[in-house]
């Protein structure tokens, strides 16, 4: 998706579109890796769980998200894995 | 009775280990510390408590999962210690929701009590005592508060357990109709419900009831088995935070504001790089160096005043010798850098426990992925960077197979603690003021041997395999300062032992076979010692780096295998035996005089990256998992320092010739 395209409220993409300070809501993860899926979803990535981003590292990526009262570093791949609507 | 203590990573099961079995295990404020099982006696009874690798879930996938799942599994404790960090409970609960399936009783214990009011949360424990039906404890392992409750709880443990119901109908219903069928007895709940998620160590036929029952749960509510039990746990979960947990907005926290500026996009970097040199120029460089010339100092008054000491008691010219040249130059040699680790050992500290290691981690994740390593793999070359035993331990946490047996391997390249003597000996004699730059040059040339060592791994040994990064960011801790002191003793007094075991038979053995020729006569002229026989032997190996038949160089780089100071030790007692007069260095010595600049820092390359000692190829033969891998590693890591010492050299006594 392109870079400077930010989602509006309700629309829908993946955890990757979202800016800094923006929340939404889990839909669905498809992972090819069983391994990486499970982890994902051990960690509280499930269906229906608010998630909001806080702060990209100074490269640009991973990025930090807060989710469940804690917070969870992830890099933008995996995070391009899981559908998400905005809140 | 014996107890297993289990939680998720960082969550603070090593410190509540430790308090209750007065033991001294390692902590840290990053995931992961923790990597195998170690097993103690709670104080005041004679239960054995088990602390195990912190875990997210009992998934078959990561080892530590495995093993803290297999120990469970087969090795039955009679209760379960459930620590849960309790400000970030609804994650905690989630391990514990799989615990409650176990037949094994579980107390669970509220862990981090005294960050919940800085936090504005609170938690009523009686309600997720009712909604779990567990015993709940509420503890602070660092304050050490409710410490004798838990203990109290423990022992009037009765075996009850409560059943609880963590999913909807349906899938309870299921659990019931596959639990039926097995026939084993032990942990019923905990395998149906497995079988249900198609875990990958258990076999399920087709035709079986659990495979209808899966396809039946999959239908009706529109997703796979393992998705869906993953969401009515967290489900479950919820519903009792919500019941139990209330949150108040409070301000930005500390760690929030910390964040601002230690994970500032702009500042971040710059800041991590001096923090790096800052521990630099205080272990290896202007600081570190000036304590080694003081402790130098003092070996040699040592060595004159026990030297004529003995000679007035009337001890024998070899006695002397033996004591002088052997046991005080040997081990003097290395117990000389002492309080220069003593300062590496409580910066390396300060950075695990302060909680800044997995922000270095994950500010340099996207660097290190371009090279096939993950940012995790930092913490084990950090940590290397005091020993390669612990460093390749730590690799366990580097999620992905190929990141974590190249960082394993990666990892000696590292110069650890031991190698610092080697550094500070050559580049102090040979570079004189400018010995801080030649150092702080083998490090950046670590860094860089071990960055394009990982792109060759990925090219062409682990192949596109796809790699992840997921980890939790504690919160910033301020160290301990009672752990951190103890800590560094305990290292400090590993590296002292050293010296005194194994250095100084080693500094024994050498003085012997220098002392003696093969005619088993002692007093000959070192250059037909028996030593002297051997590295001439084996001086080709070094002779395209020094330019020289070197039998002494070539025996004490040999020694290396050993420990690395045994390099400087091995070197110290050489040059004392051949020549009285000792100069201001080991190194003026007349043996070592063919040695120039060039020659010199080949033959510290040679040294500093080469096969690291016995530990830590052991330590490489328990994590790469064959000794045929770790025969490989030793022959990369020895090839590429021996190619690039010879490179160096010949290059540096080019350039020398200008
Ligand atoms: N404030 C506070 N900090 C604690 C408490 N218990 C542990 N800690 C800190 O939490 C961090 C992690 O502690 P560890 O004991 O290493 O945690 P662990 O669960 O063994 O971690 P792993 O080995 O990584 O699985 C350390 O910095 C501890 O000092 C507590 O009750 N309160």
């Amino acid at each position: 998706m392109a870079k400077n395209k930010t989602l509006k409220k309700g629309e829908r993409g993946h955890l990757s579109d979202l800016k800094i300070g923006q929340r939404a809501k889990v839909i669905d993860l498809h992972n090819d890796n069983a391994a990486l899926r499970r982890r994902i979803l051990d960690m509280g990535i499930t269906k229906g769980v608010v998630v909001e981003v806080l702060k990209a590292a100074p490269l640009g990526d991973p990025v930090d998200i807060a989710l469940r009262g804690y917070e969870l570093c992830i890099r933008k791949s995996e995070m391009a894995n899981i559908d998400i609507e905005v809140l | 009775m014996k107890i297993a203590l289990i939680g998720n990573q960082n969550s603070g099961k090593t410190t509540l280990f430790n308090l209750l079995t007065g033991s001294n295990q390692k902590i840290g404020n990053w995931p992961g510390v923790t990597i195998e099982r170690k097993s103690g006696i709670i104080k005041g009874t004679d239960f054995e408590l088990n602390d195990l690798p912190g875990i997210y879930s009992l998934s078959p996938y990561t080892s530590e999962e495995a093993v803290s799942r297999n120990y469970i599994l087969d090795e039955k404790p009679d209760l379960i210690i459930n620590i849960v960090d309790a400000t970030s409970i609804e994650r905690s609960l989630y391990l514990t929701t799989q615990l409650m399936e176990l037949d094994c009783g579980v107390i669970l214990a509220l862990n981090m009590a005294d960050m919940l009011e800085k936090k504005g949360l609170t938690i009523d424990e009686k309600v997720i005592e009712r909604e779990l039906g567990l015993q709940v404890v509420r503890i602070s392992a660092l304050k050490k508060t409710g410490i004798d409750e838990l203990i109290e709880k423990i022992k009037v443990y009765d075996g009850k357990k409560n059943s609880v119901k963590t999913y909807p109908q349906p899938i309870e219903a299921a659990i019931e109709e596959v639990s039926d069928t097995l026939s084993d007895d032990n942990n019923k709940r905990f395998v149906a419900v497995k079988l249900l998620e198609r875990d990958v160590l258990y076999n399920i036929d087709s035709d079986s009831v659990v495979m209808s029952c899966i396809k039946a749960l999959e239908n009706r509510y529109g997703m796979d088995t393992e998705m869906m039990i993953a969401n009515f746990r967290y489900d479950f979960v919820g519903e009792v935070v919500s019941k139990a947990v209330r949150q108040e907005k409070k301000g930005a926290t500390i760690t929030q504001k910390l964040d601002k500026v230690f994970l500032n996009k702009w500042a971040a970097l710059p800041i991590f790089a001096v923090i790096m040199c800052l521990i630099y120029f205080l272990a290896v460089g202007f600081v570190g160096s000036f304590t080694v010339d003081f402790i130098g100092d003092l070996m040699d008054k040592l060595g004159v005043i026990v030297g004529d000491g003995l000679k007035n008691l009337g001890a024998s010219d070899w006695s002397l010798s033996l004591v002088r040249d052997g046991i005080i130059a040997g081990v003097g040699a290395v117990l000389g850098f002492v309080p220069q680790l003593i300062i590496l050992f409580l910066c390396i500290s300060v950075l695990e426990t302060s909680g800044y290691m997995s922000r270095i981690a994950f500010m340099l994740d996207k660097v290190f992925k371009r090279f096939g390593l993950s940012g995790k793999s930092l913490i084990p070359f950090i940590v290397g960077s005091g020993c390669s035993v612990p460093g390749i331990m730590t690799a366990r946490t580097v999620e992905d197979e190929s990141e974590r047996c190249a960082t394993v391997v990666l990892t000696p390249f590292v110069p650890c603690s031991a190698k610092l003597p080697i550094i500070t000996l050559f580049t102090g004699t040979f570079f004189g003021s400018l010995g801080w730059l030649a150092a702080a040059g083998m490090y950046l040339m670590a860094i860089a041997i071990i960055l394009v060592t990982a792109i060759c791994l990925k090219k062409f040994y682990f192949k596109g395999s796809p790699s992840n990064f997921i980890s939790e960011l504690p919160e910033y801790k301020l160290p301990s300062p009672r752990y951190v002191l103890r800590d560094v003793v305990e290292k400090t007094a590993a590296f002292i032992k050293r010296a005194g075991t194994i250095i100084l038979l080693c500094s024994v053995v050498i003085w012997f076979l220098l002392s003696f020729g093969w005619n088993f006569k002692y007093g000959v002229d070192i250059e037909d010692s028996i030593l002297a026989s051997i590295g001439n032997c084996l001086a080709w190996l070094f002779y395209p780096i020094l330019g020289e038949w070197s039998w002494a160089a070539t025996v004490s780089a040999i020694q290396g295998l050993v420990a690395k100071e045994q390099v400087v030790s091995s070197m110290a007692v050489i040059a004392g035996l051949a020549e009285d007069a000792g100069g201001a260095s080991i190194l003026n010595a007349a043996i070592y005089s063919f040695f120039t600049p060039a020659s010199a820092l080949g033959f510290m390359i040679f040294n500093l990256f080469s096969a690291p000692c016995i530990g830590a190829i052991g330590a490489m033969r328990r994590e790469l998992g064959s000794t045929k891998a770790m025969f490989k590693a030793v022959a990369l890591q020895t090839t590429i320092a021996w190619v690039l010492a010879v490179i160096v050299a010949g290059v540096g006594n080019l350039i020398l010739l200008l």
